[in-house]
């Protein structure tokens, strides 16, 4: 099931994209879902992500994300009201509570942890999002030109992981068929017989680090100055997207310096609209995001804009 | 001047008293395919190490003697120089791959060696697309199959634009049709490319035609080397195993042309019998050998009555599969790869449950056991015996087992190891012990338990003639003990050798089933290799026994077998 959660080539533009493009995408957006707490600004950076998840045909693994996000993000709007009492806006006065006291619900706090809510959510779509057009080795050989030996680590690491997780699932067979029965026994022999696996787990891993280390001996790893072979191409789909990114960044720090990013929950609701060009400047930092993402479109649907960029 | 000259070579690794290689002295030509066979620790990998420059830069240990590389001590040449002019393929494709896909395995050794991006791309591409690689380009190397990895693997060393490839048993852990493919780019590699090849391999049925040298390796010796032909002809007087059957067969009969093919041999057979035997009148006939397992007498041991199986993925491994295994009975299921057969042995042993029909072991429903329980009937002997293998000696390995299932020693620990010709290992740490010789620590560790069936998954994947000879008999021998023994193999000479009952698998379900003779002799495809050079002119053979019994039923062959005892 884990499968599900990594990167799957799907042929669509997202993955199509240079590393630093795509990079420099999602650190836009991670950034200004971040940067901005007026509810509308979370909004439309949560609404672009949605969008991108379902342009890069990954809904399986975004479903898996909300699952877990819309409970914390149910949980954030529960528990904020209960803990922040500074809106003037009380709904609802509890009775004296051992403990607790008086509990007041008020709107302002709902309303917060609705917007934290919006926030969380849209931060767990840019992580899906990144898990699923991010080619996990393109993005290592971005960081292996200035920390290589890291990036060939988490290479390593990364490789093994699947291995590693079915000779677990293998040793606990073998175990099972040679008599191990890990329901029976109390917890401290419970846990003896799960120690077994680690130490099968172990022994497989040891093996196998050493016949790898051989193996990359006997390719030069380590003979001398070693160089980096690049492997991705520069498009202008590339220019296209990353100059949206700079478009939309350069844009919501102008929205932000002018404090429409920003928004009064406390003491009371602020003005959701206090000047039309707030929403003009929202329009345009989403119309700079969705740029990808209509591009996509065109790749999919317009072999003419496929060829062009 | 020779490409690799050997002289005197004597090794030893850290901390070992005896040499892995001891007097070695070898030539190894330009533009010329060695082959090297021999047991399982006679020190061909440590020959292949020693080649690649990782012994002893890798391992340490003393080495005495010498090693040139055209005319220069191997010591003398740098790493970068050496990893450029000698590349080594590795027998695991797993324990090998170092990046994530395929594109920067390749690269790997590139840029370890500092070329610029033009002559990487360069080098890159052309490897890709003579191996037929550039569709997998972006592939993660994790979702590749094993002949696919290994691929990668040799297209990695060949970007490094190596003088000599070494190829360290590659096709071990293939399957067959992989293992034809690899070899396939090995023929062309050597013939058509000029690649000086050293190769070291276990399935000599598939590669021994290819040598122009076999050299033959004994605890750490070379025995001997020279034309291929003329060590075929010394192995079968001295009774050494390392032969295919077709090659043995003809040295037997002491042909002088000793032929290594079966194209070849079918010409000589034509010779001796004088021509094809006329088409009789009652061909071609029609087998019908389903189903048999209703004609089986006996009490079954492990029953599958319409059992069906899709995996969580959705793809239906079993379709209807109707079997009966009874006492006694050694069976061997056959079958090319995703038949279904390592999914039917699982349904066998209880870790998979079928989703439609029963599994029996003993009478008993495999669904209302669990796996402890089911390990009181059944050992399940995997791939790869390292799985099962952590205690510190053997002993502790066995004792193991017992201890879980509850059951007393009583002498049985030195019964089986014994039996296993293992006992002198008892105090060894199982991980320190030879891939065969693990192997029967493993089996030993699921005899001691005395099961009813015995179940195991490819044993002989990458063992050599002499191990699987000894595998093959005591697996018969227990058979005839009572024992019932199934299992899976791509190995038609072992089981045309040992099995008595043959079951070949396709897309899920049953084709066939029935004795060695009537399955394999019939069999169009994995006919092993005397059933296929003596087909029209006998029927009946499927080893080299029964083909010098045949010859010598027709003429005048018996006295000139060279060492007919040996067979």
């Amino acid at each position: 099931m884990l499968d599900r959660l990594f990167y799957e080539d799907k042929g669509v533009l997202l993955q199509n994209l240079h590393s630093v493009t795509i990079l420099g995408y999602l650190a836009v957006l991670f950034a200004l879902a971040l940067l901005f707490s007026h509810p509308l600004y979370l909004a439309g950076i949560f609404l672009i992500s949605a969008l991108a998840v379902v342009t890069a045909e990954v809904l399986e693994k975004w479903e898996f994300y909300l699952k877990a996000g819309l409970w914390m993000a149910l949980l954030i709007m529960v528990i904020n009201p209960l803990v922040f009492h500074a809106g003037k806006t009380i709904l609802w006065r509890s009775p004296t509570l051992p403990l607790l006291g008086n509990v007041s619900i008020c709107l302002e706090a709902i309303c917060y942890g609705a917007a934290m809510g919006i926030r969380l959510l849209a931060v767990l779509t840019i992580f899906c999002l990144a898990a699923a057009v991010v080619h996990p080795d393109k993005f290592l050989s971005l960081f292996s030109r200035f920390a290589y030996k890291s990036a060939l680590v988490v290479s390593l690491a990364t490789r093994m992981l699947p291995a590693a997780a079915r000779d677990l699932a293998n040793a606990r067979e073998m175990l099972q068929l040679r008599g191990v029965d890990y329901g029976a026994g109390n917890l401290k022999e419970r846990l003896k017989k799960y120690s077994w696996l680690l130490d099968l787990l172990l022994l497989s891993s040891l093996e196998g680090a050493l016949q790898i280390a051989e193996a990359m001996q006997a390719r030069a790893f380590g003979t001398g100055p070693r160089s980096c072979y690049r492997r991705e191409l520069r498009r202008p789909r590339d220019l296209l997207c990353f100059t949206a990114c700079c478009f939309a960044l350069v844009f919501s720090c102008y929205a932000k310096a002018k404090g429409y990013g920003d928004y009064n929950y406390y003491p009371q609701l602020g003005v959701l609209v206090p000047h039309p060009a707030s929403l003009i400047l929202l329009g345009i930092i989403l119309g700079s995001l969705a740029l990808p993402l209509v591009l996509n479109w065109g790749w999919k649907h317009w072999p003419y804009l496929r060829s062009k960029i | 001047m020779a490409l690799f000259e050997i002289e005197n070579l004597t090794y030893f690794y850290p901390e070992s008293d005896a040499p892995a290689l001891e007097n070695i002295n070898l030539r190894i030509e330009e533009g010329e395919l060695l082959l090297i066979a021999g047991g399982s620790g006679s020190g061909k990998s440590s020959l292949a190490r020693l080649l690649a420059g990782l012994i002893p830069g890798f391992y340490g240990g003393k080495l005495a003697g010498r090693v040139l590389f055209r005319g220069k001590k191997l010591s003398e040449l740098g790493p970068r120089l050496l990893n450029t002019q000698v590349g080594i393929v590795f027998q695991d494709p797993e324990q090998q791959l170092v990046m994530t896909t395929v594109e920067a395995e390749i690269a790997f050794g590139l840029e370890n060696l500092g070329l610029p991006q033009g002559e990487m791309f360069r080098r890159l591409s052309e490897v890709m697309s003579f191996l037929g690689l550039t569709s997998l380009k972006q592939e993660f190397t994790a979702n590749l199959s094993g002949g696919q990895k290994q691929k990668v693997a040799l297209a990695a060393v060949l970007a490094m634009n190596p003088r000599v490839l070494i190829l360290d048993e590659p096709t071990s852990q293939l399957d067959p049709l992989a293992a034809d493919e690899f070899f396939h780019l090995v023929e062309r590699l050597n013939k058509e490319m000029g690649y000086t090849v050293v190769l070291i391999e276990q399935r000599l049925e598939r590669c021994f035609h290819l040598a122009d040298r076999l050299a033959v390796m004994e605890k750490g010796k070379i025995l001997r080397s020279g034309p291929v032909k003329e060590v075929a002809r010394w192995e079968v007087e001295n009774s050494l195993p390392f032969i295919p059957p077709v090659a043995k067969f003809f040295a037997t009969l002491r042909i002088p042309s000793l032929p290594l093919t079966v194209k070849e041999g079918r010409k000589e057979l034509k010779r001796l019998y004088s021509g094809l035997p006329a088409l009789r009148k009652d061909q071609p006939r029609h087998h019908h050998l389903l189903p048999v397992q209703e004609t089986r007498q006996g009490p079954g041991v492990v029953e599958l009555k319409n059992v069906w199986f899709t995996y969580p993925n959705g793809k239906e491994a079993l379709k209807g599969v109707t079997l009966r295994v009874n006492k006694g009975e050694f069976a061997v299921v056959i079958g090319e790869n995703a038949a279904g057969k390592s999914t039917l042995l699982k349904q066998m042993v209880g870790i998979l449950k079928p989703g439609r029909g029963r599994v029996l072991v003993m009478g008993k429903d495999t669904r209302t056991l669990s796996l402890p329980e089911l390990a009181r009937h059944v050992g399940y002997l995997a791939q790869n015996p390292n799985t099962c293998l952590f205690q510190d000696t053997v002993e502790e390995e066995l004792r193991f087992i017992l201890d879980n299932l509850g059951l007393e020693d009583g002498g049985m620990i030195d019964a089986v190891l014994k039996k296993l010709g293992i006992i002198q290992y008892r105090k060894t740490n199982p991980r320190d012990l030879s891939s065969g010789e693990r192997q029967r620590v493993a089996l030993a560790a699921l005899l001691v338990a005395k099961p009813t069936l015995l179940i195991l998954d490819e044993p002989t994947r990458g063992i050599d003639y002499r191990l699987k000879k000894d595998l093959g008999c005591f697996l018969a021998g227990l058979a005839k003990e009572g024992l019932t023994v199934v299992m899976v193999t791509h190995d038609m000479e072992f089981a045309a050798e040992y099995a008595e009952r043959i079951i070949m698998m396709f897309d899920g379900r049953i084709v066939s089933d029935g004795s060695k003779h009537e399955v394999l002799g019939d069999s169009l495809f994995y006919a092993p290799q005397m059933t296929r050079l003596f087909k029209d002119f006998a029927e009946g053979v499927l080893t080299v026994r029964e083909g010098i019994e045949k010859i010598s039923a027709n003429g005048d062959f018996g006295p000139c077998l060279a060492t007919k005892g040996s067979l």
